[in-house]
């Protein structure tokens, strides 16, 4: 197992170096940090623009391939990310964003999974009555919804219900800092939106997995020895259907960068989704490899642990 | 009178058999005609692209005529629709903005099918090390989420011609999922017997992947044709809306609602007109893409029988 593990791991790590480093080739190709300059009024004379860009190693004057092997050294033996063109850290940017974004999407994970799973099953149980054809047109409903058309249709309802109150019990930007009750007043829409966009794909999977193993001959012979249903359906299919719910769960963590993109440019919130967009407006070479860098992780440990997942839930599986 | 033809026609066998025959084509046809939210959702597409072809030439003022008699006017005999904060007409703006989105959604899913229905079908049909390289390719391509790399590569896009550059990226990192799905798929028809037929006769490998491979995917190709339209039109929207990709004074949906999100309190019709539009193409597009599905899979009850 452990070797297994270990095996995986370096694959990936070698795939993340690989991807970091067409992402980097990708920024420096495409992104020009000197127009940022150039615009200036009056522009600012050639050699301090020069030096600036020199500073933060983003001078295309410089060839690609020298400027990746100096970001490459600093990466590599100092971890140090570089800076933008403004000469601020990506490293100290990028560390407190990162929490920010994962918070935010621990919890509209959670919320997702927990909603999700409760509707798969109930409308597994109860196929093609009522419920399920309702359910199923919601869930399409949100699966097509862009995530940031659903978010600010949430900010339109959300301003719309606190004019109709008349209080505010909605904010519709940043994260506040006047305790616990006003943090989950900021939090509440963006969660909202989160878990509605992710709640889909439990729910369908969880429904198609659960109807799947409803029909197994186990959960029959359980039936036939008189298990009534509903403990055959709890003990012996939903157990085996979790498995692959497990999966997706770990699955998801594949997104938590790109998942809060949308949400955070609408919603104020700086994390590493909002970062991402800001270092892309500015040009900012390193900032936007750092996060495409920082996606490419989640993906991986994502990946990794799915691979543990399944060799440890499914007894099917032999680990060689 | 006696027959002497010892082989009677196929339409003879059939009528002595008591069985009608059906073409594939109206099979197929008959099968989604009777699945009502496919056929809804046809409709719902077909109005729409109607809009757009046939909106510029109703539209009673051009998508880049300026009211500066009519800022941010609610919806009225004069502006259908509306009018944006410098005084666009809202009809034009959205039916211009349906069209581009739509177009570059079309494009870019069929450069996206082919070039993923090449690669995919190539990468099961070479074993061995060639595959083992493609597929490490195709999974390092996925490392980064794409929507990363597509931003970094259109974010320098602008004007009008931005548009196609844009399609072009979508195409070009679009492509790297739908692969992986297909070569799973066909790691099953490398097995069968008429591919190792034609290898034995000497094929070339690109023939017997044009010929014999992926005309076998077919109609998985095609449901996955109408479903990218929806990926790459809510990547174009996705895009435009965070400011890369379509920028102004071009316009689509996803630059409408970007528009529309700053006045969602002053002018909320700015924004729930387009969005409205994006909502209605994806659904009915997802809607058509699962109705297919149920008509072209022989094995599915959905549709009813025959």
């Amino acid at each position: 197992m452990l070797s297994f593990i270990g095996r995986r791991l370096l694959n990936y790590l070698v795939m993340l170096f690989a991807a970091t480093t067409l992402a980097y080739f990708l920024a420096s190709s495409f992104l020009n940090p000197r127009s940022n300059y150039v615009q200036m009024r009056p522009p600012p004379p050639e050699a301090s623009i020069d030096a600036s860009l020199d500073f933060a190693n983003v001078n295309d004057k410089m060839p690609v391939v020298a400027r990746y092997g100096r970001w490459l050294e600093q990466v590599a033996l100092h971890w140090n990310w570089g800076v933008s063109p403004q000469g601020e850290s990506v490293n100290g940017a990028v560390a407190h964003r990162a929490l920010v974004s994962v918070k935010l999407v621990t919890l509209a994970t959670v919320l997702a999974v927990l909603l999700g799973v409760s509707i798969g099953v109930a409308a597994a149980i109860r196929q093609y009555r009522l419920f399920d054809r309702v359910s199923n047109a919601i869930s399409v409903f949100f699966l097509v919804s862009p995530t940031f058309v659903l978010a600010l249709l949430l900010v339109l309802g959300g301003i719309r219900f606190n004019e109709a109150i008349g209080a505010r019990w909605f904010f519709v930007t940043g994260l506040g800092d006047a305790g616990f009750l006003d943090y989950l007043r900021h939090i509440a829409l963006p969660t909202v939106t989160l878990t509605l966009v992710g709640y889909v794909g439990y729910h369908l999977t969880q429904r198609t997995y659960l109807l799947d193993t409803m029909n197994a001959d186990y959960v029959r012979t359980a039936r036939a020895k008189g298990v009534p249903k509903n403990v055959a359906i709890r003990r012996h299919a939903l157990r085996t259907s979790l498995i692959p719910t497990a999966i997706g769960v770990v699955w998801s963590l594949t997104s938590v960068i790109t998942g809060s993109v949308f949400v955070e440019t609408i919603f104020a919130i700086d994390g590493a989704g909002k970062y991402f967009v800001d270092a892309l407006t500015k040009n900012d070479i390193n900032g936007s490899v750092a996060i495409a860098a920082l996606g490419g992780c989640a993906t991986c440990a994502g990946l990794l642990l799915a691979d543990i997942v399944v060799a440890l839930l499914d007894p099917r599986i032999r680990v060689s | 009178m006696v027959s002497t033809n010892l082989l009677p026609d196929a339409a003879e066998r059939a009528r002595r058999a008591g069985v009608q025959r059906v073409p594939k084509g109206t099979l197929v046809a008959r099968r989604f005609a009777r699945n009502k939210p496919a056929v809804a959702g046809l409709v719902i597409f077909a109005l729409l692209a109607l809009l757009a072809l046939v909106g510029p030439f109703v539209a009673r003022w051009g998508y880049d005529d300026l009211d500066f008699g009519a800022l941010k006017q609610r919806p009225s005999a004069a502006h259908w629709l509306g009018t944006d904060i410098v005084g666009a007409d809202m009809f034009a703006l959205c039916v211009r903005g349906l069209g581009r989105s739509l177009l570059i959604g079309v494009i870019a899913s069929l450069g996206i099918t082919v070039i993923a229905a090449f690669v995919g079908t190539a990468i099961a049909y070479f074993e061995g090390w060639r595959e083992r390289v493609g597929m490490w390719i195709v999974d390092m391509l996925l490392v980064i989420p794409t929507f990363f790399l597509l931003a970094i590569m259109v974010k320098g896009a602008a004007g009008t011609s931005g548009w196609l550059w844009l399609t072009a990226a979508l195409t070009i990192f679009g492509w790297v999922g739908y692969a992986r799905i297909l070569r799973s798929i066909a790691l099953s028809l490398r097995e069968r017997e008429y591919i190792a037929a034609a290898r034995f006769m000497g094929v070339p490998s690109l023939t017997i992947l044009r010929r014999h491979m992926i005309p076998n995917l077919g109609s998985i190709l095609i449901i996955q044709t109408v479903l990218g339209v929806v990926y790459a039109v809510q990547a174009e929207t996705g895009l435009s809306f965070l400011g890369f990709g379509i920028t102004p004074p071009d316009t689509s949906l996803g630059v409408l609602i970007r528009a529309g999100s700053s006045t969602l309190l002053t002018a909320p019709w700015m924004f729930l007109e387009p969005a409205a539009l994006l909502l209605g193409l994806s659904l009915s597009m997802t809607m058509v893409g699962d109705g297919l599905r149920d008509a072209l899979d022989p094995s599915s009850a959905s549709a009813g029988r025959a």
